[in-house]
């Protein structure tokens, strides 16, 4: 059988100096974006937590989550990740999470659904009461505190990280936490809770600052802070890929689940 | 006008459709062939290109399992995501650490709740069930606040939102006072006098009513305590000043105010987390307004003569 009469033609040297490139550059171009789609699917595959620990899904995520963030994180968490206390937005570059542990799962699963975003699967537990208001919860009816109560408050939680070791202030302090109902979010011991986002009150690590005056508005004036519900907005495998880019900002946890 | 002669054979090339044929790879030579064939391939490369979206977009009927779907029911994907998410909160541990009966376990269940979903769609329920209609209202609702929140606002949106609002940032007023009350018998007018010249609430036979003696109070709980005309005399008063007697329902009172520390502004660098919450939530009422004009005006609604 004779081939046809243009690829006869055709196989000339003169022709064969462009033809070869060119289908060796198709082959090329085509192979290279199968690799990448089965790389991408791979990843959507994976144990989000393994992520990480393969180099190749660990690379190929990382590009592709690094744009991603940029152009939807960074306007509030920073081209580093480094946060901002003036709108409550977390550093992601600290191994402390506000909700849960920071797993790429979990952030996965914040990126899709949002925290106080309007999707019922985000997180959309709680919020910081304003207790100067005379209705200091709108989901809950608590008693708002006086002033004096409130500067109790505040100068109990700041004693943790001022080391404050004033028994009697201590004490006055606790009583006015237990009383004020506190430790329903923030717990018995001020450890905080991962599970509705209700951050610890004894480290060092402030969403919205942690001097005397930041606590004080905290108080007094509420905090609740938003991050989107991307879901209808990010691919799954950009979703993915911008957890685990977010993941790999912060330090690496041994004992991380 | 000049006529090429035709072809002896056409089933043989002649020299000038060999010198076309050559001229087609030679990249010097414009010829109109080239460009027929260079459109054709790009026609084929497009349709190639949008039968592959066709066919991988989301929603497609496919045979297979997207990557990103633990499973599809009626081509309605369960999420891997999802999955993930309910087997770690059901068996508190790391996805890692979980059995694939467990796994198993919940991919049935997320399975069933969408066989039961579709059927309730099937049989009608957002229209009978009133949890189903509610659920889908607050679903759609929610739904357009999502896409609201999606874009941070610019800078100059939230500091203007902040200059039109300013007084919603004010800190709450605080006031320390006392409220005497003029017992019968005791001429309010001299008490209030003697009060002005600095004669104790006791030497000018005044008794306390006991409403506000917990010290310095909120101005939402003075006027909760004191009641809307006390608080409003109150609200008037300078630090140290003494009001004139005020008839009230429960007799003469007589208020003397230690302090009163009017709202003050906060600076917007401090409100600002404020801001953006205040005008994100006023972005959504705005949307959710837009949302239902919007709904209204493409909806055949018909409303009975007697209800119009």
């Amino acid at each position: 059988m004779k081939p046809p009469r243009i690829l006869a033609r055709a196989a000339t040297p003169r022709r064969l100096i462009w033809i070869i490139p060119l289908f060796i550059l198709i082959v090329a171009v085509v192979s290279h974006g199968l690799r990448e789609r089965a790389i991408a699917a791979d990843v959507l595959r994976a144990d989000p937590e393994a992520i990480l620990g393969d180099p190749t899904l660990r690379e190929a995520a990382l590009a592709a989550g690094h744009p991603v963030y940029q152009q939807h994180c960074a306007s509030c968490h920073g081209a580093t990740g480094k946060g901002d206390r003036t709108l409550g937005v977390p550093d992601l570059t600290d191994d402390d999470h506000l909700y849960r542990e920071g797993t790429v799962a979990q952030i996965e699963d914040i990126a899709r659904y949002g925290i106080r975003a309007g999707n019922k699967h985000g997180w959309n537990l709680a919020v910081m009461p304003a207790y100067a208001s005379k209705n200091p919860d709108a989901a809950e009816p608590l008693p708002p505190q006086t002033p004096a109560q409130i500067e109790v408050l505040t100068q109990f939680i700041h004693s943790f990280t001022a080391g404050v070791k004033d028994h009697a202030t201590q004490q006055r302090g606790r009583d006015a936490y237990n009383k004020a109902g506190c430790w329903d979010c923030h717990g018995r011991d001020l450890g905080g809770d991962g599970a509705i986002g209700a951050p610890s009150l004894t480290d060092d690590i402030w969403l919205y600052g942690g001097t005397p005056a930041d606590i004080r508005r905290s108080i007094s004036r509420g905090r609740a802070g938003m991050s989107p519900a991307f879901a209808r907005k990010l691919t799954p495998a950009q979703l993915r890929n911008v957890a685990v880019y977010v993941a790999s900002l912060a330090p690496t946890q041994p004992d991380r689940k | 006008m000049t006529q090429q002669p035709p072809s002896p054979n056409p089933a043989q090339p002649t020299a000038s459709s060999t010198a076309i044929g050559d001229a087609v790879w030679d990249v010097h030579k414009p010829v109109g062939r080239r460009s027929l064939l260079l459109a054709a391939l790009g026609a084929l490369l497009g349709l190639a290109i949008a039968g592959y979206g066709l066919f991988t977009a989301q929603g497609t009927r496919t045979a297979s399992v997207p990557a990103e779907d633990a499973a599809l029911v009626n081509n309605i994907p369960v999420l891997r995501a999802d999955l993930i998410a309910q087997v770690t909160a059901l068996y508190s541990l790391p996805y890692s650490q979980t059995t694939r009966p467990q796994r198993q376990k919940v991919l049935d269940d997320m399975v069933r709740e969408e066989l039961y979903v579709q059927r309730g769609v099937e049989m009608g329920l957002p229209n009978d069930d009133i949890d189903v209609r509610q659920a889908l209202v607050q679903a759609t609702e929610g739904q357009i606040a999502q896409d609201a929140t999606t874009a941070k606002p610019a800078e100059d949106e939230l500091r203007g939102w902040y200059d039109a609002h300013r007084a919603k940032y004010a800190t709450e007023g605080l006031m320390t006072l006392h409220e005497w009350r003029a017992p019968g018998g005791v001429d309010a007018r001299r008490a209030v006098t003697a009060l002005r010249n600095g004669a104790s609430p006791a030497a000018a036979g005044l008794l306390t009513t006991g409403r506000v003696d917990d010290g310095e109070e909120f101005y939402f709980a003075a006027q909760e305590h004191l009641g809307k005309p006390v608080f409003a005399v109150a609200l008037g008063l300078a630090d140290g000043a003494i009001s004139d007697p005020i008839q009230t329902p429960g007799g003469i009172h007589i208020l003397q105010m230690v302090r009163n520390t009017r709202p003050v502004a906060t600076p917007y660098a401090e409100a600002r987390d404020q801001v953006l919450r205040d005008f994100l939530a006023d972005k959504v009422a705005r949307l959710q307004e837009g949302n239902q004009r919007f709904l209204k005006k493409r909806a055949d609604i018909k409303i009975a003569p007697d209800l119009r």
